[in-house]
């Protein structure tokens, strides 16, 4: 395997709490919007390229859908809607990032409740917390996004493992995306977690074609001396299970096949092969309708129960009447339950769209399902129409199912598929004037045609014969 | 016209029965090969308020205990849901034989109709109605794509069949329940109303104020009145809330499907700029029910026409239009045979169609499946269909106003004052 995979940063800063106003390391920032929108939970990632399940496994973090994805519990009750707090919060954090989050409208946000669960605690004080999520797979994360993701860190990436964070090196990777979760712990008090993720290819940086690779070889950094303020810095590698390998310095613990560094309390790595593989199409070749195809492979000896989440924008509207499931081919019933459907509403509200699949042991789900394609308002369309809308990356979500009823409960491991790219079609945008100016004079034409005859009488009159 | 030929009145010509059946087993036929899978997602037979696709949509919302007008996907009048939720056939195949049939009632009542209006029992020019509805391509292929406008122009058609006969309840109780399928076809009210209280022969060549006083009407009006506010509960009942009229009268009123389809709504609020939107949306629902008044007044002697000339109207101006709303409009000429001595440019309005019923379908497709033409092709064609109906309107208008003149004479002209 030539793709080393590096999750460099995982910064924990546990001791901190809001009843303490104690901003020595908690950044004021980020801590006054939160404040602010009454905010109990929150995760935002800003993720560039397609994580490849196949390939590299699970991430470290689960959120690795392609683009911004921001998704945050809230308690309702407030004087002010959630929302309103919600635009307040996307509108802050888009100020806060640099990202374009303002866009997450409510033409993009869902409640899919059941795939994202809190992962803190939701404090009980006898109002209801709702969830609001959004995703923007257009979204392209640079440099602008990393330099505030740095400021709030405590050391920024002056010292400690946050100084490998080079611009040049993480934009340039197979895969890199960055993470903000902040969440609420009964007992402990606020979490917040920022997290950076990459996948780089060494071969790509070494001349000699060699799989081997260090920190200088893959971030053109090395670590000098750990942030002072850190309670533990650690540097864990997998190890290759099967193969030689030497690494240097002899690591002072090795553990599950993991060398730990310790560059200053262990951190479980874990690297096993994913459940099933999913494959997400559009098909058809019309601009005014499609298909849309999933298909999932289970790659284990027993049957998964995964949740299956779409939150489509308005432009693609799904005609669940036609929503079939093969397994290796062959039409099956049994396959989806549990379905959950919002519709859409044009020019506004997304469809949420959710079902619980039962993917046989060692076979292949291809569910698939009829869409219209929108057409839309000349001004909603974006400069650039002709490249085509980018649709938000469906969600699988692993569950156990419970024995006796049919409820069941969330695992561990959220599954991005590839976000697709829809072809709209488009009207001239050049030709407003012309258009309305050509309908008018049809219709006065006709109008004008039409009461001429209704409302001027005919009359017979004599030639006059001597003039002729 | 000679009448001399028709003084031996034994019927020796084929009984309309049999000739009928045969075509309805054409119909059925066509109906039941795969032409209707390929034409089922065609938006020029088929809009998005009656889609079968999307009726079909919102029957499974309703069956998995979904609000299907929480949604903008399913358009449809809660009085289809109910009837085809209860009675639905769930094969496509049963539902092109519906589609058939009720197609086959639509071209029996235009029998009935042009029957009333020559006040005859049986006449040799009855097969020809039936086949100018049935073989209509512009009637025809909307059924064959299971549109729900072929349902509509059924209902319509049996509305001016039972008002002719003067069936008040009949007629006035499908016609509201043609308003509830589609709310433009509120232009036919007082047409309906004139024709109820008069008789539908042809009086087009002797132009007279109205005998009847309007006061008749009045009644009738209360009656159909009910009808509505019956159905709106009906509707409400079934659709468990009021959110079926923002979704289905609502769309007519607001366009919030911009869908291409045969009409000039689509484009033009595609293309307008969003601060005008809600003006020329007023402007447009006006012009539509401009017509009404003044066409009636002008053919007030012949109520049957007033309806014939509103149905282009409707055809051609309506939103959210399939080409069964001027199939239809197109298939009533074959009930008034008296005009066609005195049409203004026939051969233009024959050659406007040609060229429009056979562009649209070619630039619809280089526009949105072949993706080698853009949107102005097919606007372009819509818009020439449009001039086509409007040609059609004036040979229409024109001749039911020269009628009354009659033929003309040497060294005599014709001229608007």
């Amino acid at each position: 395997m030539n793709v080393s995979k590096c999750d460099t940063k995982h910064l924990r800063c546990d001791c901190l709490t809001f009843i303490a106003q104690h901003y020595t390391f908690f950044p004021l920032a980020l801590g006054q919007i939160l404040r602010q929108y009454a905010v109990t939970e929150m995760h935002l990632a800003l993720n560039a390229g397609n994580w490849n399940y196949d390939r590299w496994g699970y991430p470290e973090e689960q959120g690795v859908g392609t683009g911004a994805e921001l998704w945050a519990w809230m308690g309702d009750g407030a004087a002010i809607t959630v929302d309103e707090r919600w635009k307040g919060l996307r509108n802050a954090l888009a100020g806060l990032f640099c990202a374009s989050l303002g866009s997450l409208d409510e033409l993009r946000t869902t409640s899919p409740a059941q795939t994202f669960i809190p992962e803190g605690t939701l404090p009980d004080w006898g109002v209801s917390h709702t969830v609001r999520h959004a995703s923007l797979p257009s979204e392209h994360v640079c440099t602008e996004n990393l330099t505030p993701f740095l400021k709030l860190l405590p050391c920024k990436s002056l010292s400690g493992i946050a100084s490998l964070l080079n611009p040049h090196r993480l934009f340039d990777a197979d895969w890199h995306g960055m993470g903000v979760h902040v969440l609420w712990r009964e007992g402990e008090g606020v979490e917040m977690r920022l997290t950076f993720q990459s996948v780089s290819d060494p071969l790509r940086y070494d001349s000699a074609k060699k799989q081997d690779w260090s920190l200088q070889s893959l971030f053109d950094r090395t670590i000098h001396r750990s942030c002072p303020v850190a309670q533990s810095s650690e540097i864990v590698v997998a190890l290759p299970k099967n193969a030689l390998y030497s690494i240097k310095p002899e690591p002072p613990l090795i553990e599950r096949s993991s060398a730990h560094f310790d560059v200053n309390t262990p951190l479980e790595y874990r690297s096993e092969s994913t459940q099933f593989s999913v494959k997400r199409t559009l098909r058809g070749p019309s601009q005014a309708h499609g298909q849309l195809s999933v298909v999932i492979v289970n790659h284990r000896p027993y049957a998964i129960h995964t949740l299956y989440l779409e939150t489509m924008p308005w432009l693609l509207q799904f005609y669940v009447h036609t929503l079939e499931a093969r397994v290796d081919g062959v039409l099956q019933a049994g396959i989806i339950s549990n379905l959950t459907y919002i519709p859409s509403v044009p020019h506004s509200r997304p469809t949420t769209f959710q079902a619980l699949l039962n993917l046989p042991p060692h076979s292949t789900v291809q569910i698939t399902m009829d869409v219209t394609k929108a057409f839309l308002r000349y001004t909603e369309h974006p400069p650039d129409a002709q490249r085509g809308w980018d649709l938000p990356p469906a969600i699988f979500t692993p569950v156990e199912l419970a024995t006796n009823d049919s409820s069941f409960s969330v695992k561990e491991g959220r599954h991005y598929t590839s976000t697709l790219l829809v072809d709209l079609a488009t009207p001239d945008f050049s030709m407003p004037y012309n258009v309305i100016i050509f309908t008018c004079s049809v219709i006065a034409y006709i109008f004008g045609t039409i009461f001429n005859l209704l409302t001027r009488r005919f009359v017979v009159v004599r030639l006059d014969q001597t003039k002729t | 016209m000679s009448l001399t030929s028709k003084i031996p009145s034994t019927p020796e010509y084929p009984s309309f029965a049999s000739i009928f059946l045969i075509l309805i087993a054409a119909r059925l036929w066509v109906s039941l090969t795969d032409l209707s899978d390929i034409l089922k997602h065609d938006q020029q037979l088929s809009s998005p308020l009656t889609s079968f696709s999307q009726l079909k949509e919102g029957i499974f919302l309703f069956n998995h205990d979904i609000d299907p007008y929480s949604g903008g996907s399913f358009r449809h009048s809660p009085l289809l849901l109910s009837f085809f939720v209860t009675a639905l056939p769930s094969s496509r195949k049963l539902a092109s034989v519906l589609w058939t049939c009720s197609d086959a009632v639509g071209a029996w009542a235009l029998v009935r109709i042009w029957r009333a209006r020559q006040n005859v029992r049986q006449s040799p020019r009855d097969v020809l109605v039936a086949a100018s509805y049935l073989f209509n391509p512009y009637i025809f292929l909307p059924s064959l794509a299971l549109s729900t406008s072929s349902l509509e122009n059924t209902l319509l058609l049996l509305s001016i069949m039972f008002a002719c006969k003067g069936k008040a309840s009949a007629s006035l109780f499908l016609l509201s329940s043609v308003i509830h399928l589609s709310l433009s076809s509120a232009i036919m009210l007082l047409p309906i109303l004139l024709l109820l209280i008069t008789d539908p022969h042809s009086h087009i060549a002797s132009p007279k104020p109205l005998s009847t006083p309007l006061k008749k009407a009045i009644p009738l009006f209360g009656e159909f009145v009910a009808y509505m506010v019956a159905l709106t509960l009906t509707s409400t009942l079934v659709a468990g809330s009021w959110s079926w009229i923002p979704q289905t009268w609502g769309a007519t009123l607001t366009l919030p499907d911009l869908t291409p389809n045969t009409g000039l709504w689509w484009y033009f609020f595609t293309e307008m700029f969003d601060h005008f939107r809600p003006f020329f949306l007023m402007v447009f629902t006006v012009h539509l029910f401009i017509y009404v008044v003044p066409v009636c007044l002008k053919f007030q002697h012949d109520p049957l026409y007033a309806v014939f000339i509103l149905l282009g109207i409707l055809g051609t101006f309506k939103p959210y239009t399939t080409l069964s709303d001027p199939g239809l409009f197109l298939t009533m000429f074959a009930i008034f045979p008296e005009i066609y001595p005195y049409m203004r440019y026939p051969i233009v309005t024959v050659l406007l169609h040609l060229h429009a019923s056979l562009l649209m379908p070619l630039f619809h497709h280089l526009w949105l499946s072949q993706g080698t033409g853009n949107a102005n092709f097919f606007y372009a064609s819509t818009l020439v269909f449009a001039c086509a109906n409007g040609a059609a309107l004036v040979d229409c208008i024109w001749p039911g106003l020269m009628i009354a003149i009659g033929p003309r004479v040497e060294g005599y002209s014709i001229v608007q004052e």
